[in-house]
C-alpha cells in the first residue's frame, strides 16, 4: 500500500469518531427543552458520574489499579467548595474550580503516593481505609464539617459572576443554566483525557498494565507512573465533586463513605472499563438506572446487586464493550493488500 | 454583661407555670368519638376540581429510626382515609399518598422530594423525622414552591439558620430546644438535689442542641451543677457497653440523654444488665417517643421519659379532653397499636391543612392556592389530641405545651408507660424563644435563638 | 479498679466477635485467594436467623435456657448459606481479583436486602437469652454473666481453629491448598472440596459471630457493612491469611476502641483507620501477614 494510502486509513477512524462525537455532543445540547426540568436535572447528574467514572477508569483501565476509595476524592472536591463558601465567601463557580481542583489534586498525590507502593488486592484496601480515614475526619469534625449534617451550598455565580440565580424561576433557569455549564466541562474533560490516554504517557501505562516486568525492564519507572496516573484519577474525580455539590445543594459525610465508591467502581464497570467511552456511558446509565431503582422499589439494592453481579458475569466488559465486541463480528472484513 | 438576677428555685419553677398532675386516666366509657373537625357544615363555594390531592410522605421505615417514624406514616394514612371517607378536601378532592424511606440518607431524600414535585407532582410533602434531614429538604421545599409540613426534624437551626423567611414550609411538632429545657426542668423539679451529671447523646445535631440547652437551662436551675462524663456514640450504635461503663465509672447522680428510637430501646436494655439504673436518676428526652410498645415492661421505673416534649398517648386521659380518647380509640382499631406523637403529628397536619383549605374557600371561593393556604395556615389555631395547638406566623412553627412524664408498669398495658400521677406539663412561651427574637448571625451568635434568649432572660436560682 | 476490669472485659468481648468474624475472612482468603465483600452480610444474616430462630422458639414457650443451642444452629444456617453461595463464585477464582471483589460487592448488596425482605426493617431481638445468665458482682459494679460466655466462645474458637488447621489432617489439607494449589491437586487433593469446606467454615465463623452477639444488641440492617470495615482494618493490623493475625488485630481494635471511647470520645474510629494505613505502610502484609 502507498504511505498515503495508509495515512488516510489510519486518520479515518479518528475523524469517524470525531463526528460522532460531535454529533452526541449537539444532541446532548439540544435536549432539555424536550425533556423538562427532572430530566435535565438528572441528566446533569449523569454527566458529573460520567467524569467522575472517567477519571476513575485512568486508574482502573488503563493502569490496572482497582481503587476502592475514590470517594475521598469526590468529597474532597465537594467539602472543598462548600467550605470555600461558608468561611471564604467565594460565590463564582470558576473560583471553585480553580481552588478545588488544586487540593483534590494534593490530596490525590498524597494518597497515591502512599498506595501505589503496593498493588492488587493490598492497593484496594489500602484505599479504602485511607477514605474512610477521611469520612471518620469529616464526621467527627462538625464544628468544621457540619457532621453528619453536611454543609449546605447556595446557587454558584457562573461564568465569572456574569450569571447570578435569585427571585422567582430561578430554581428552572439554574438548572437550565448549569446543565450547559456541566455540559461544557464535560467536553472539555473528554477531550482532556482522549488526549491523556493516547499519550506516550498513556501508552506507557497500559504497558506497565499489561506486563509489568517487560515495562520495567524497558526502562519505565513504574511507581511514577502510576502515581501521575492516580493524581490524574484522583483530580478528575475531585472535578466531579466539585460540579456535583452545586447541584446538590448539599455535601454530607455520604459522599466520603466507602459503599459509595463502590458506587463509582459499579458505574465504571457498567459501562466497561476496557474502552474510553465505556464510562461515560456508565455514568450516565448508572444514574437513571439508580434512580428508577430506587423510586420502583424498596428493593433497590437487590435490584442493583442482581445487575452487578450478571454484569461481571454476562458482560466483563461492560455494556460498550459487549457493544463493540458485536459490532467487531458484524464489521466485514478489511481487505489486505 | 450584667450579672444574671438570682431568684429562690422553688419560685422559678412556680414561675416557669410547671405543673405536675394526673393523666386522669379513669373514664367512663367512650361517648362517640368527637372528630378533629366537623364535617364543613356548609358546602363548598364555587367550583372545585375533582383530581386527587397528592401528598408525598417522607419517613423512616426502616432502621432502629424506625420504631418513631413509621408511626408517623400511620397517622397520617389514618387522617387521610377519614378525611377521604367525607370526600376528600372540600368534599371533592381525595387525598392520595406516595411514600418515601427517609433512612435512604440526606443525598438521597434531598433527590426524592425533588422527584415527587417535579415528576410525581405531589401537592403537599409531610413527614421528615430526623433532624439531619429537614434542614437539608426545607431551603429545597422553598425552591422548589411545594407545600411543607414537617411532623418532625425539629431542629431549632431550620427555621433559625436554613429558612429564616419560611414561605411553603411548616412544622407541626414543638421546636426542638424545648427539649432539653423540658429535660432540666423535670429533672429540676423532682431531682434538686443532683450535681454531677453524665450525658449521653447521638453524635448529629439533635444531640448537640438537646445537651447544650439542658446545660444551659440547669445551670440556671440548679446551682452547681457540673458535667462529670461526655458520651457521642455514632447515630446508629447497636453496642453501647463501653459507654455505659465509662459512664458508671463517672458516678453521676443523674445521666442525662437524647438518645431515641431503636438506640435507645438497645441502650436501656443493656445498661440493665450493668446496674446503671441503680446507681443513678436517669432523665431523657425522648425514651417513650418511639411507638408505645417497644418498651418493654423490663424498663426501669422512675425514669423521666420524655417524649420529644409533644405527646403521650395517655395524656390527657380519660373523659377529660374527649378529643385524645377518642383519637386513641380509632388508632388503635385502624392499627392494632397505640399512637406516637409522630402518629399525632401528622395526623394533625393533614387535618390544620384541611382547616385552612376550608377558611380560604371560604372566603374567595374556589379551589385555592397554595398562598391562600399558607395565610390562613399562619397563625392557626386548633384543637388537638394533644391539647391546643399554634402555628406560628412569623417562623411557620407549631407550639403546644411541653409535656414529659415518668415511666411506670401499669396493669393496663403490656409495655412500660407513664406514671399516670405524675405528668408534667409546661407552657410552651416559658421555654421557647418569643417570636421575632433574633436569629443567630443577627446580634448574637449562640446556635440558637432559644440560647440567646435564655442567656439574656432567665435569672440564676440559688438554693 | 473495678471500673478497669470492666472496661477490659469489655473489650475481651467485643474483641470476641471481631475475631470470628475477621478468623473467617482471613482463612477464606488464606485458602482461596478471595476476599469476600459480603463477609459482613454473612455475619448480619447469623445474626438474624439466630434471633429469629429464638422469637420463634420463645413463642412456643421453649424455656429461655434451651434457646442458647440456637446459636450454634444460627451459624450453621450461615454455613449452608456459604456451600450454596461457593460454587457460584468458581468462575471468579481463576479471573482478576478485581472481578472477585465486584462479584462480591454485589453479593453484599443482594444479601443486604434479601435480610430486608425476609425480616423486615425493624431490629430483631434476643435479649431473653442473655438474661438466663445472671449478673455478676465485680467490686461494686455488675457485669453481665453472658459477655463472659462470649469471651469464652471466642476463645475456644481460637482454639478450636488452631487446632483444625495445625493439628488436623484436614488441616494440613488446608495449609497445602493455600500454598500452592496445583501441587496440592496433582497430589490428589479434591480441591473443590477443600474450597467448599474453607468457604463453609469461614461463614460459619462470620454467622457465629452474628449469632453470640445478637442476644446483647439486637440484630440491625446495615450492620454487616458496618462489620465489614471494621474486620478489613482487623485483617489489615493482622494481616491476611493468618490466624494468629486475626486475634491479635482483633484484640488491638477492641483496645483502641475502648480507650478510645473512655479517653478520646471525638477520634475513636479515626484512630482504627489510621493504624490501619500505618500499618499497611510499614507492613504492607501485616503483622502476621503472608504475602
Amino acid at each position: 500500500m502507498t504511505v498515503a494510502a495508509v495515512s488516510r486509513l489510519q486518520y479515518r477512524p479518528k475523524l469517524l469518531l470525531l463526528a460522532a462525537a460531535v454529533v452526541v455532543l449537539a444532541l446532548l445540547a439540544l435536549l432539555p427543552p424536550y425533556i423538562g426540568l427532572y430530566q435535565t436535572q438528572l441528566l446533569t447528574y449523569g454527566l458529573i458520574a460520567a467524569i467522575a467514572a472517567l477519571g476513575f477508569n485512568l486508574l482502573l483501565g488503563y493502569t490496572g489499579l482497582l481503587s476502592f476509595g475514590h470517594s475521598a476524592f469526590f468529597g474532597i472536591g465537594a467539602y472543598s467548595v462548600a467550605l470555600l463558601l461558608r468561611d471564604a465567601g467565594i460565590h463564582s463557580m470558576e473560583l471553585y474550580v480553580l481552588i478545588g481542583l488544586p487540593i483534590a489534586a494534593v490530596i490525590s498525590a498524597l494518597f497515591g503516593y502512599i498506595c501505589v507502593r503496593h498493588t492488587r488486592i493490598f492497593f484496594g484496601i489500602l484505599t479504602l481505609a485511607l477514605s474512610q480515614v477521611l469520612w471518620t475526619l469529616a464526621y467527627k469534625f462538625f464544628w468544621v464539617t457540619g457532621g453528619s449534617d453536611g454543609l449546605r451550598v447556595a446557587r454558584p455565580t457562573l461564568l465569572a459572576g456574569m450569571l447570578t440565580f435569585t427571585g422567582g424561576g430561578s430554581f428552572q433557569r439554574f438548572i437550565n443554566a448549569y446543565y450547559y455549564y456541566v455540559l461544557g466541562v464535560f467536553a472539555i474533560s473528554v477531550v482532556i483525557m482522549w488526549v491523556i490516554v493516547h499519550s506516550p504517557f498513556g501508552k506507557a501505562l497500559q504497558a506497565i498494565r499489561d506486563n509489568e516486568t517487560r515495562a520495567a525492564f524497558l526502562g519505565l519507572r513504574i511507581r511514577r507512573f502510576r502515581w501521575v496516573s492516580f493524581l490524574i484519577s484522583g483530580t478528575f474525580t475531585g472535578l466531579a465533586g466539585i460540579l456535583w455539590v452545586p447541584l446538590n445543594g448539599l455535601t454530607t459525610p455520604e459522599v466520603l463513605y466507602w459503599p459509595f465508591s463502590g458506587e463509582i467502581v459499579f458505574t465504571t464497570l457498567l459501562g466497561g472499563f476496557r474502552n474510553f467511552t465505556g464510562p461515560i456511558v456508565g455514568g450516565v446509565l448508572f444514574t437513571y438506572l439508580k434512580t428508577y431503582a430506587v423510586a420502583t422499589t424498596e428493593y433497590w439494592q437487590l435490584l442493583l446487586g442482581v445487575v452487578l453481579v450478571l454484569l461481571v458475569m454476562l458482560l466483563p466488559t461492560g455494556i460498550v464493550g459487549a457493544i463493540s465486541a458485536v459490532a467487531d463480528k458484524l464489521r466485514p472484513q478489511e481487505k489486505s493488500s | 454583661m450584667d450579672k444574671p438576677t438570682t431568684v429562690d428555685r422553688r419560685k422559678f419553677l412556680g414561675a416557669l407555670g410547671v405543673t405536675v398532675g394526673g393523666t386522669g386516666l379513669a373514664g367512663a366509657g367512650l361517648v362517640a368519638g368527637p372528630q378533629l373537625v366537623k364535617a364543613a357544615a356548609e358546602p363548598p363555594k364555587g367550583k372545585i376540581p375533582d383530581t386527587p390531592y397528592r401528598t408525598g410522605h417522607m419517613t423512616f421505615f426502616t432502621s432502629p429510626a424506625a420504631v418513631l417514624g413509621e408511626p408517623s406514616h400511620k397517622g397520617h394514612i389514618m387522617a387521610a382515609e377519614e378525611i377521604n371517607a367525607e370526600g376528600g378536601l372540600l368534599g371533592k378532592r381525595k387525598i392520595e399518598t406516595i411514600t418515601a424511606d427517609e433512612a435512604a440518607g440526606t443525598d438521597a431524600n434531598v433527590k426524592e422530594l425533588r422527584r415527587m414535585k417535579l415528576e410525581g407532582k405531589i401537592d403537599l410533602f409531610t413527614g421528615v423525622i430526623s433532624s439531619g434531614n429537614s434542614p437539608a429538604l426545607a431551603p429545597v421545599a422553598e425552591e422548589l414552591g411545594v407545600l411543607t409540613m414537617f411532623t418532625d426534624g425539629c431542629t431549632d437551626f431550620v427555621f433559625d439558620v436554613a429558612d429564616p423567611n419560611p414561605k411553603y414550609v411548616f412544622r407541626i411538632t414543638n421546636i426542638q430546644s424545648a427539649d432539653g429545657i423540658t429535660a432540666a426542668i423535670g429533672t429540676a423539679q423532682t431531682w434538686p438535689n443532683v450535681r454531677k451529671i453524665a450525658h449521653i447523646h447521638p453524635d448529629y445535631s439533635y444531640g448537640r442542641n438537646a445537651s447544650e440547652h439542658f446545660t444551659l437551662a440547669i445551670e440556671r436551675l440548679l446551682p452547681g451543677t457540673e458535667v462529670v462524663s461526655e458520651n457521642w456514640p455514632k447515630l446508629g450504635t447497636t453496642d453501647f457497653t463501653a459507654h455505659i461503663t465509662k459512664i458508671m465509672s463517672s458516678q453521676p447522680d443523674l445521666l442525662y440523654t437524647s438518645v431515641w428510637g431503636g438506640d435507645y430501646v438497645a441502650f436501656y436494655k443493656q445498661a440493665l444488665r450493668y446496674g446503671l439504673f441503680d446507681k443513678m436518676k436517669v432523665a431523657t428526652t425522648l425514651a417513650m417517643g418511639v411507638a408505645p410498645h417497644a418498651i418493654g415492661k423490663d424498663h426501669p421505673e422512675g425514669v423521666l421519659s420524655g417524649v420529644h416534649s409533644n405527646y403521650y398517648f395517655t395524656y390527657p386521659g380519660g373523659d377529660r379532653w374527649p378529643l385524645n380518647k377518642a383519637f386513641v380509640q380509632r388508632y388503635y382499631k385502624r392499627w392494632n397499636e397505640y399512637p406516637n406523637f409522630q402518629s399525632e403529628g401528622a395526623y394533625v397536619a393533614l387535618y390544620m391543612l384541611k382547616t385552612a383549605i376550608e377558611r380560604a374557600n371560604k372566603l374567595a371561593g374556589g379551589w385555592p392556592e397554595d398562598e391562600a393556604i399558607i395565610s390562613q395556615l399562619e397563625g392557626l389555631g386548633m384543637d388537638t389530641p394533644s391539647g391546643y395547638i399554634y402555628l406560628r406566623p412569623d417562623n411557620h412553627q407549631g407550639y403546644k405545651d411541653a409535656v414529659t412524664g415518668f415511666s411506670k408498669n401499669l396493669p393496663d398495658y403490656p409495655f412500660a408507660t407513664w406514671d399516670p400521677n405524675r405528668v408534667i406539663t409546661i407552657p410552651i412561651r416559658n421555654i421557647t424563644a418569643p417570636g421575632n427574637w433574633p436569629k443567630p448571625g443577627k446580634g448574637h451568635n449562640e446556635s440558637t435563638a432559644a440560647a440567646d434568649w435564655i442567656k439574656k432572660t432567665w435569672p440564676k436560682a440559688m438554693g | 479498679m473495678s471500673i478497669l476490669i470492666i472496661q477490659i472485659l469489655n473489650s475481651l468481648f467485643y474483641a470476641s466477635v471481631l475475631f470470628l468474624i475477621a478468623a473467617g475472612l482471613s482463612l477464606i482468603f488464606g485458602v482461596m485467594r478471595i476476599v469476600n465483600m459480603a463477609h459482613g452480610t454473612f455475619y448480619a444474616v447469623g445474626a438474624f436467623v439466630t434471633a429469629w430462630l429464638v422469637g420463634r422458639a420463645l413463642a412456643l414457650g421453649v424455656p429461655a435456657g434451651w434457646t442458647f443451642l440456637l446459636i450454634p444452629v444460627g451459624a450453621g444456617v450461615v454455613a449452608l448459606l456459604g456451600i450454596v453461595i461457593e460454587p457460584l463464585l468458581r468462575p471468579f477464582y481463576r479471573r482478576a481479583e478485581e472481578y472477585q471483589l465486584l462479584v462480591t460487592f454485589g453479593l453484599l448488596l443482594i444479601l443486604e436486602d434479601v435480610i430486608r425482605v425476609l425480616w423486615g426493617g425493624l431490629p430483631l431481638s434476643a435479649d431473653p437469652v442473655m438474661d438466663v445468665l445472671p449478673s455478676i458482682r465485680i467490686g461494686g459494679l455488675i457485669y453481665p454473666g453472658y459477655n463472659l460466655v462470649v469471651i469464652a466462645v471466642g476463645a475456644a474458637a481460637a482454639v478450636g481453629l488452631w487446632a483444625v488447621i495445625y493439628r488436623t489432617k484436614f488441616g494440613v489439607m488446608l495449609r497445602a491448598t493455600s500454598q500452592d494449589r496445583r501441587m496440592a491437586s496433582a497430589l490428589g487433593l479434591n480441591v473443590a472440596l477443600i474450597y467448599v469446606s474453607a468457604f463453609a467454615i469461614g461463614c460459619f465463623m462470620a454467622g457465629l459471630g452474628g449469632a453470640i452477639i445478637v442476644p446483647s444488641q439486637a440484630a440491625v440492617l446495615g450492620m454487616g457493612i458496618d462489620a465489614l470495615v471494621l474486620a478489613f482494618v482487623v485483617v489489615v493490623i493482622g494481616g491476611l491469611g493468618s490466624l494468629q493475625g486475626a486475634l491479635i488485630g482483633a484484640l488491638i481494635v477492641s483496645f483502641v476502641r475502648t480507650a478510645g471511647i473512655q479517653f478520646f470520645p471525638e477520634i475513636e474510629l479515626a484512630v482504627l483507620y489510621l493504624i490501619a494505613a500505618v500499618v499497611l505502610l510499614v507492613k504492607p502484609t501485616g503483622l502476621f501477614g503472608t504475602a
